[in-house]
C-alpha cells in the first residue's frame, strides 16, 4: 500500500483511528527517536522502552499535531517530555531507596548506564548539561532546525541558539577542538 | 526576508559543525518488529477501552436488577393498594412486571448490538 505524507497519515489516524497508518508512521520515524533516546539516556534497552512510551503518547495526543511544524520535531518534542519524566521518576525512585537504605540497589542502577560502552560521541556528551545535550542530539543527529529545536522545547529560537553555541564551545574547550571558521 | 536569513544563517557550518554532525550521525536502527508491537499495545488499548463502557454498563445493570426489580414490585404493589377512584385509569394499563423487565433487556441487547456494529 501506497502511504503519503506524514501530515495525511496524521489525518487518517486521527479520523478513523487508523491503526496501520498509525504503524507507518512508526516505521517512518522510530529510527530517529530512538536514537535520539539513546543519545540523550545513554542506555539502549531503557531508550527503546522511553520510546515505545512516546509513541503510546503521540497516539493519545495525535488529535492536537497542528500539522504546522514537521511530524518529527513534534514527535521529539514527547520524546523529550517522556525522557525528562522518566528520568524524574528514577531519581525519586532512587531517593526512596536511599531513604529506606536500599543504597547498593540504587547503586547499582547508576552503575548499569555507567558501565555502558563509551565511545567518543558518549564523551562530547558528557561535558553537556541535560538540555544541552537534548538540543545538540536534535540538532546535529536529527538535522533539526532552530525553529524545530525551539517548537520541541520550547525556548524562544534565540535561546536555542546560545544552548547550542555554549555546547559547542563546552566541546571546543573540553576537546581542545581548532575553530576553523568558514563562510 | 526574515525566515530566509535565518535559515542562510543556519546553514553557514564551520568545521565544528561538520565534525559534530558526523559525530552525532549514527545508522538508522532497524525497525525489526518495534513499530508492530506498538501496533499491538495500540489496537489492545482501542479494544480495552470499546469494551469498557458496555462492560460497566452490563454489569452495573446485573448488579442494579435485583434492586430494580424490588422497587418496581414495590411500586406495583402501592398502585395496586390505592383506592380504585384515585387511579382508576391505571389498573388496566398498567404492564405486567415480567414486560417491563423484558422490555429493558431487550433495549439494553439493541443499544449495545448497536455500538457494536457503529464500531
Amino acid at each position: 500500500m501506497a502511504w503519503g505524507e506524514d501530515h495525511e497519515l496524521v489525518a487518517r489516524v486521527v479520523s478513523a483511528q487508523d491503526t496501520n497508518a498509525f504503524g507507518e508512521l512508526i516505521r517512518r520515524h522510530q529510527s530517529h527517536v530512538r536514537n535520539f533516546l539513546r543519545k540523550l539516556s545513554g542506555d539502549m534497552s531503557a531508550a527503546d522502552d522511553l520510546a515505545q512510551d512516546c509513541f503510546m503518547r503521540a497516539w493519545d495526543k495525535l488529535h492536537t499535531y497542528s500539522g504546522s511544524g514537521s511530524f518529527i520535531g513534534w514527535l521529539l518534542k514527547i520524546a523529550y517530555t517522556t525522557f525528562l519524566q522518566s528520568k524524574r521518576k528514577s531519581k525519586r525512585y532512587a531517593e526512596i531507596l536511599e531513604q529506606v537504605g536500599h543504597v547498593s540497589e540504587a547503586e547499582s542502577r547508576t552503575h548499569v548506564v555507567q558501565s555502558d560502552e563509551v565511545n567518543d560521541l558518549d564523551k562530547f556528551l558528557a561535558v553537556l548539561s541535560e538540555e544541552e545535550r537534548a538540543i545538540m542530539v536534535m540538532s546535529y543527529a536529527c538535522g533539526l532546525s532552530h525553529r524545530e529545536i525551539s517548537e520541541a522545547t520550547e525556548m524562544p529560537v534565540g535561546s536555542v541558539k546560545s544552548v547550542i553555541f555554549r555546547g559547542k564551545e563546552k566541546i571546543r574547550t573540553s576537546f581542545d577542538i581548532k575553530d576553523h571558521q568558514h563562510g | 526576508m526574515t525566515s530566509k536569513i535565518i535559515n542562510m544563517a543556519e546553514r553557514i557550518k564551520d568545521e565544528q559543525d561538520r565534525l559534530l554532525e558526523s559525530m552525532f550521525q549514527s545508522a538508522p536502527i532497524a525497525d525489526n518488529g518495534f513499530s508492530s508491537q506498538i501496533v499491538r499495545r495500540v489496537r489492545r488499548k482501542l479494544w480495552i477501552r470499546r469494551i469498557t463502557l458496555p462492560l460497566a454498563v452490563f454489569l452495573g445493570g446485573l448488579v442494579a436488577l435485583q434492586p430494580i426489580v424490588a422497587l418496581l414490585k414495590g411500586l406495583y404493589q402501592v398502585l395496586l393498594s390505592m383506592p380504585g377512584n384515585l387511579v382508576p385509569s391505571l389498573e388496566g394499563s398498567l404492564p405486567s412486571l415480567q414486560l417491563v423487565v423484558t422490555g429493558a433487556l431487550v433495549l439494553f441487547v439493541v443499544m449495545f448490538s448497536l455500538n457494536m456494529l457503529e464500531d
